[in-house]
């Protein structure tokens, strides 16, 4: 027993080692850093400010409004994901011919590069001549000739609507794989007992797979409160688009060797983080998770 | 056949120990990696030992600037030669080979005065001027006749005018620009700014922005040429040089604002426009003056570069400046830095414009000169931005503007 327990222990060291490295490493660093001044130019003094950064965070202007975009982006985008994705997952989910096909389809708006499909998104909005500002005309949700990405307010949707696009896969296929391990005996007595589809749903599959969508929420919901590729490439964050990753890029990026900004923007990771934990932690406690 | 084999091993490891391998960043924009690919061939037939690879970046300079910012902060030996936008220099100063003793090696006396300033940091040299820029006006020559105009837009009075009748009667748009939020807003907004007789710094390095009603005046002006003159889209302010082009170059638009670049492509074999453009200098403003904002581009040497690689550097943009090889790169549309240049006459047949446009070149007025401009440009783009997209007036806009630029620059 002794031995076996030691043996586990080598086999786990590996991967105990590969976490520490890419993961708890530049955490702590990040932590670390969030409470010093200093830049990246040669010969900068790093000088301990405790939690000076934080408390100017707490001031600044531009940091409270990236918040708040950024906690709207991800409760409305996070919200259609989790609802379309399910949907999506029912219907692969029935037997129908190509099915396999089907599946690996539907996979291809996640796997393109976010920078490259937004970058494609940027052009289909395009004010003259993209497809999704005639549609929009069309369907009379715009005059015709507006920006949709120059204006504040349209151009959050137009951006929540490209992560929707992208992400929705996603989610349906860690769904599907929920409902796969449904054993089909669970229908069969549902039927027996009367059920109807819609009872069969709420009262079957949707408790067996909330465990699943949990997993799928927390997943979705942490890449969400740090979105950043598709708000810069289609927006730059004009417009009020702009996001805490959006804002931590301006001061990590343009103020990298003037000024002492790094803590400050080692400070917005920080940031970021604790928001992940606290929507992480709500998750957890709300969906009655368990981890063990 | 074993023998020939060793002697063709020995030869190679020869071979190799002695050439080196360098690389060099570059901006992909219309013909320019064509053209530069072909100037490495050349260079390749005077020094054989020496293999350039070249990493091409984004069209966008924010984006390339912040691969440098990657790459320096970590203090990578590769790229060796940086392609460097006017504005860094400054900046990214701490990280480039001091060049100052190689002042006549690289000819520099031979360059146009403004852009030898522009790679001067504290009185040394960082980089080599490779080409430089100016915000220039293109015109459909063709739909000006049309209606009457027997000469481009002396003010932007008459620019509004022209615009206005046109593109009502075309059903066009009149004037496309850059309004994205990016670097190339600032380049626009100071060209109004100037040509309205402000400035954002004075040569003491004092905001002056706010100081007068110049600058709300002409961020004003801009604003109106979208909603009330309604000569430009709405938007505009989502473009950047390519989104102007595209819209240009397909027939859509009387007049743009845009770099000398788009010069050769607006006169390639598939453009409709081919032969209709007229191109000159900005009009002027309600101060009298015309102003083009210096852009352009420098290469600079990796400091972490091994000495080697350096030697190599030095000897590849020595090349790529030479007088030769700039008139050769004239045919991808980017302006010699060599003053003599200007007045051979094959720059001329390609471009008759660099040379009939001389004056705008050496009168172009560099952005603020700061080491923190990413900062400068970044507040810049925010208000300009907000103003543009009716999100506040243009006064509250510059008042703002210069609130934080102050306190940017007091820090």
């Amino acid at each position: 027993m002794k031995k076996q327990g030691l043996t586990a222990l080598w086999m786990l060291l590996p991967a105990v080692l590969t976490i520490s490295i890419v993961a708890f490493f530049p955490l702590f660093k990040t932590f670390y850093d969030s409470f010093y001044s200093f830049s990246l130019r040669p010969g900068s003094i790093r000088q301990f400010v405790g939690f000076t950064n934080y408390e100017r965070l707490s001031r600044d202007p531009r940091f409270i409004y990236a918040l708040k975009n950024t906690v709207f982006f991800t409760v409305v985008s996070v919200f259609f994901e989790t609802v379309l994705g399910t949907l999506m997952a029912l219907v692969v989910h029935q037997k129908f011919a190509l099915r396999g096909l089907v599946r690996a389809a539907m996979l291809i708006p996640w796997a393109i590069p976010t920078a490259i499909s937004s970058q494609m998104w940027r052009w289909m909005f395009h004010d003259q001549f993209g497809i999704m500002t005639k549609i929009c005309e069309v369907l009379g949700i715009i005059q015709p000739g507006t920006p949709i990405l120059g204006r504040p307010g349209l151009a959050m949707w137009a951006i929540i609507f490209v992560d929707v696009w992208k992400t929705t896969p996603f989610m349906a296929i860690l769904i599907l794989a929920g409902l796969q391990i449904i054993p089909k005996e669970l229908y069969e007595a549902a039927r027996i007992d009367g059920a109807n589809a819609f009872q069969r749903f709420f009262r079957v599959t949707l408790p067996l797979i909330t465990p699943t969508i949990g997993v799928a929420l927390i997943f979705r919901t942490l890449d969400a409160l740090r979105v950043f590729d598709v708000v810069y490439v289609m927006t730059r964050g004009a417009v009020g688009t702009e996001t805490l990753a959006v804002y931590n890029r301006h001061v990590l990026m343009d103020r990298a060797f003037t000024g002492n900004w790094f803590g400050y923007g080692s400070a917005i990771s920080v940031a970021i983080f604790i928001l992940i934990s606290i929507f992480a932690f709500m998750y957890i406690k709300s969906l009655k998770l368990k981890f063990d | 056949m074993r023998k020939f084999h060793m002697i063709l091993a020995m030869v190679l490891t020869v071979v190799m120990a002695f050439s080196v391998k360098i690389t060099m960043t570059s901006g992909g924009v219309g013909k320019e990696l064509e053209i530069l690919k072909k100037q490495l061939e050349m260079f390749y037939q005077i020094y054989p030992d020496i293999e350039v690879e070249i990493i091409p970046m984004p069209d966008s300079s924010t984006e390339r600037h912040d691969l440098y910012v990657a790459c320096l902060a970590a203090h990578q030996t590769d790229p060796d030669v940086f392609m460097l936008d006017v504005i860094w220099s400054a900046e990214f100063a701490p990280f480039l080979e001091d060049l100052t003793k190689d002042y006549d090696y690289f000819d520099l006396d031979e360059f146009l005065a403004g852009t030898v300033k522009s790679v001067t940091v504290e009185g040394k040299i960082v980089a080599i001027p490779w080409f430089t820029d100016a915000g220039l006006l293109y015109y459909r020559k063709d739909l000006l006749k049309k209606y009457g105009y027997n000469h481009p837009p002396e003010t932007w009075d008459e620019l509004v005018e022209m615009a206005m009748k046109i593109s009502k009667a075309e059903g066009i748009n009149g004037f496309v620009w850059q309004g994205a939020k990016y670097e190339g807003l600032v380049c626009d907004f100071t060209e109004y700014l100037w040509s309205f007789g402000g400035d954002i710094l004075d040569d003491e390095g004092n905001v002056v922005i706010d100081r007068g009603n110049a600058a709300v005046k002409a961020l004003q002006f801009m604003v109106d040429m979208i909603y009330k003159y309604r000569i430009s889209p709405e938007g505009v302010t989502t473009y950047m040089e390519e989104d102007a082009r595209r819209a240009f170059q397909s027939g859509t638009a009387v007049f743009m604002r845009n770099w000398p670049y788009a010069w050769s492509l607006l006169n390639g074999a598939d453009s409709p426009v081919k032969g209709k453009v007229g191109v000159v200098p900005l009009p002027a403003g309600p101060s009298g003056k015309r102003a083009a904002t210096l852009g352009g581009w420098n290469l600079g040497i990796n400091k972490y570069s091994s000495p080697k690689e350096k030697e190599a550097a030095k000897k590849l943009i020595k090349f790529l400046t030479s007088y030769h090889q700039q008139l050769y790169k004239v045919n991808s549309g980017q302006n010699p830095t060599r003053e003599l240049v200007y007045k051979d006459s094959r720059l001329k047949e390609v471009a008759p414009f660099m040379a009939t446009l001389f004056d705008v070149f050496i009168n172009a007025l560099p952005r603020p000169r700061v080491a923190n401009y990413s900062e400068v440009s970044d507040i810049i783009q925010r208000y300009v931005h907000a103003a543009l997209t009716k999100q506040m007036d243009a006064k509250t806009a510059i008042e703002k503007l210069a609130n934080e630029l102050r306190w940017i620059l007091e820090e």
